[in-house]
């Protein structure tokens, strides 16, 4: 309230009479019934209504009475304004915020967190274990975390050592003791698990000094929202994308600081903006990347680095999320206006050749890939490969009878079945009920799940997700409300 | 009267039957049997009734026999009138319900005839749904009292619980009359066989949607057209509604279920699998109808879709107020 206004109010008790109105015709009494006495309406135009002897104060003019002639009958009332809007790109952080840890939360006391060889260890299936802070923040920075599960229900982000991940594991193991790259595809039904899958890969890589380079979402490389610029002296054109490729060589340099710190460079790299000798950490070679300009070369340079053979070199994981996308013919187009396909473009080049067995990393390590399904094309080639994968890995148990092609379809793509011709296949279902007890009784631990874990409470939750899909378990049990 | 004597002998029969056999009636030789006398005691009376016999025989006169009746002087004698008011054949002539009166005084005459034939306990007798007040009253076309219809119908049931091997054919034509034209007793439902594997069948609908479901015993999985139940329903509800008869029981452990789904939408479809799993789960343990029906999963719900109306936009939706 500003001062002038308190004065006027304690000079002039009555400040509604009209000036021009006689003082002979109002005596002195009478503008006392005038003075509005608290009206009762909670806003101003409700309170102008209410008070019909109210002429002229507010300064409004005159009000004719009778009918009028209303011309504006079909415009609706003008929104009022209900404060300030989100600022551009405000709504879309909160959405895609992701939050770790709930404080409200019940810390579970008997939690352990994973060590280097828990996820490959048999002992530890159908058992919840914590993510140790570290790993939390490379998980972070290589955005593992996607905002749809469910971390921000607990105290601490914790994962349940499945049978599949810990079959996972050992396979990675035992590729990179055999120097050799395990090339794996997870795939299965919704919410099945699969990121989760290679969160947890990721995890143990982590643990492991590994070096990690995740992909977290194929559809940022083919949906033509980055851009892209075609790479001189190819043949066929190949191209880059600076500015994402900037962002995934920060990530990386977050992601794997201390590895990269320790692991140097073969040979000279004097074609990048800071002239990069011989024995220089990896780390210098990240840094040399300032603007999108310079990211491709660099990211290239360290890929060539990270793959020179007979190099000291730590396993490397390579892992992609949203492998349909990275299939297909992407939405970006040629100077000559044609679509490209996904592979002409460099970085997806590099993991497809990578997830072929093109690339030989010179202490063993990974290629994963994960396939989604909420937002994922159609991939005929690819669904059909991995079909054929899965039949053969079978095969040797009981005669599975192999897919073939459609003679008919003429959707198939032969790039993406050269890429997809010797991977592994690794596909998940819903957990085994030891599993699911293990997990609700992480739940009701941390508070989150309000019932006895028993038998039948397990089963229940169980039938109802469809046999233990994971995330239709937490959609049954802690997301849906119940009065 | 002659109810309460029926109604000893009947209650004496009862006691005699449950000692017997359980609450099953006997048959009649076993009925007979149980109210014949002994032979001593018959004996014993027969030597008081020889001794008292041969005492009064001394010092009797002879007897002489009476005079003959002449049949003619009598009638002379008690003639009250020359000529008599012709009667109507039916008592029930000036009443205002001759065809109901009849039957009703009918009746009376048939219980009190048969009064003495033995009768099976209540519960034995075979369940007959007898026309209503409003049935009958439709079907004799007479206002008939609803006081009168109890008495009736009392008469009725009595008659009723005699014992179908000696029930006159009389009877059984009289109380055709008082039958309903559909007997739902004779209704039966089907028992569900379980099959060699286990298996059993139910059949639900609701609304348009009906389902067949296959419960055998298992571990809780459960497969709806081929697909798992959280392929199948994208709600949650729908879910737990589709083996709500599984979790209302506790039962949903115990039983795997296989189900093929038609017609309708989401909500329907999964209603009806409650129906169809409950039924078929009331086939493995039939002592889970009282918990089952308290769980809302044995009655059908019969609510369709209610139909369009003219002058109305859905069945209740009034038009669009225009003015003019």
């Amino acid at each position: 309230m500003s001062a002038p206004n308190c004065l006027r109010g304690l000079v002039r008790p009555s400040a509604t009479i009209p000036i021009s109105a006689p003082r002979t015709a109002a005596p002195r009494v009478a503008p006392i019934a005038l003075v509005r006495s608290a009206p009762f309406s909670t806003t101003a135009i409700n309170a102008r209504r209410q008070d019909p002897n109210q002429q002229g104060g507010g300064g409004k003019g005159h009000v004719r009475q009778g009918k009028k002639l209303k011309l504006g009958k079909f415009k609706k009332n003008a929104v009022e304004s209900k404060g300030k809007p989100p600022l551009p790109g405000e709504r879309k952080a909160y959405r895609k915020r992701i939050t770790l840890s709930n404080d409200n939360a019940i810390p579970v006391p008997w939690l352990k967190d994973l060590d280097a060889d828990d996820l490959a260890s048999a002992k530890n299936i159908a058992r919840v274990l914590a993510l140790p802070e570290e790993v939390q923040d490379q998980l972070r920075a290589s955005e593992a975390f996607k905002p749809t599960q469910c971390w921000g229900m607990f105290r601490k982000p914790s994962l349940l050592v499945r049978k599949e991940s810990v079959d996972l594991m050992n396979r990675m193991q035992a590729s990179v003791d055999r120097k050799q790259t395990l090339r794996l595809v997870v795939t299965g039904d919704k919410v099945t698990g699969k990121s989760m899958m290679l969160l947890q890969a990721m995890a143990h890589a982590f643990l492991n000094n590994w070096i990690v380079i995740h992909v977290p979402e194929g559809q940022e490389l083919t949906t033509a929202c980055t851009e892209y610029a075609p790479i001189p002296n190819t043949e066929p054109v190949q191209y880059m994308q600076p500015v994402y490729v900037l962002k995934l060589l920060q990530a990386i340099k977050r992601a794997n600081e201390k590895i990269l710190a320790k692991t140097y460079t073969v040979s000279g790299h004097p074609e990048l903006p800071q002239n990069i000798t011989p024995n220089t950490p990896l780390l210098a070679l990240c840094n040399a990347a300032k603007e999108p300009d310079s990211a491709w070369p660099v990211f290239q340079a360290l890929w060539n680095e990270l793959t020179a053979q007979g190099a000291n070199r730590p396993p490397i994981l390579l892992s992609l999320d949203g492998l349909a996308h990275v299939m297909r013919v992407s939405d970006y187009r040629s100077p000559a206006f044609e679509l490209i396909h996904s592979h002409d473009l460099a970085l997806v080049r590099l993991f497809t050749d990578a997830l072929g067995g093109a690339v030989h990393f010179s202490a063993g390590g990974a290629v994963l890939a994960a396939t989604s399904r909420n937002n994922a094309p159609r991939s005929p080639s690819m669904e059909l490969s991995l079909a054929q994968r899965e039949a053969e890995q079978t095969a040797g148990k009981e005669a599975a009878e192999v897919p073939q092609k459609d003679p008919f379809f003429r959707g198939y793509d032969d790039r993406v079945e050269a890429v997809l011709r010797s991977v592994q296949v690794l596909r998940l279902g819903g957990v085994s009920k030891l599993e699911a007890r293990a997990l609700m009784e992480y739940w009701a631990a941390s508070g989150m799940l309000r019932a006895t874990v028993d038998e039948k409470t397990v089963t229940e939750k169980w039938t109802l997700a469809g046999s233990g899909v994971l995330g239709e378990m937490e959609r049954a049990a802690l997301l849906t409300m119940r009065i | 009267m002659m109810a309460s004597s029926r109604h000893g002998l009947s209650s004496a029969l009862r006691g005699i039957s449950r000692r017997f056999d359980g609450g099953k009636w006997q048959t009649l030789e076993q009925q007979f049997q149980s109210l014949r006398l002994s032979p001593s005691l018959i004996r014993g009376r027969r030597c008081l009734s020889t001794e008292s016999e041969s005492t009064e025989l001394v010092g009797q006169p002879p007897i002489t026999a009476a005079p003959e009746i002449d049949v003619e002087v009598l009638v002379e004698r008690y003639r009250i009138a020359k000529h008599a008011r012709p009667v109507p054949v039916s008592p029930s002539y000036f009443s205002r319900t001759p065809t109901f009166n009849d039957r009703y005084l009918a009746l009376e005459k048939l219980a009190k005839t048969y009064a003495n034939l033995p009768v099976i306990p209540a519960a034995d007798a075979e369940r007959i749904a007898w026309k209503t007040l409003a049935d009958l009253r439709q079907s004799f076309g007479e206002p008939v009292k609803a006081t009168d219809y109890v008495k009736c119908l009392a008469i009725v049931k009595s008659l009723h619980l005699i014992h179908p091997e000696l029930k006159p054919d009389v009877v059984t034509e009289a109380l055709q009359e008082f039958k309903r034209d559909v007997q739902a007793f004779l209704n039966v439902a089907k028992p569900i066989p379980i099959d060699k594997f286990g298996r059993a069948l139910g059949v639900g609908r609701r609304k348009s949607s009906t389902a067949r479901a296959f419960v055998v015993e298992g571990d809780g999985q459960v497969l709806v057209n081929g697909k798992t139940l959280a392929d199948y329903f994208g709600r949650v509800h729908d879910r737990e509604s589709a083996v709500w008869a599984l979790h209302a029981t506790d039962r949903i452990d115990k039983y795997n279920v296989w189900a093929r789904v038609e017609g309708g939408g989401t909500t329907g479809q999964a209603e009806a699998l409650t129906l169809a799993i409950a039924k078929a789960l009331l086939a493995h343990e039939p002592a889970l109808k009282p918990a089952l029906r308290r769980a809302g999963c044995v009655t059908r719900d019969p609510r369709r879709v209610e139909r369009k109306k003219h002058g109305r936009v859905k069945a209740r939706k009034g038009p669009t107020w225009v003015k003019r």
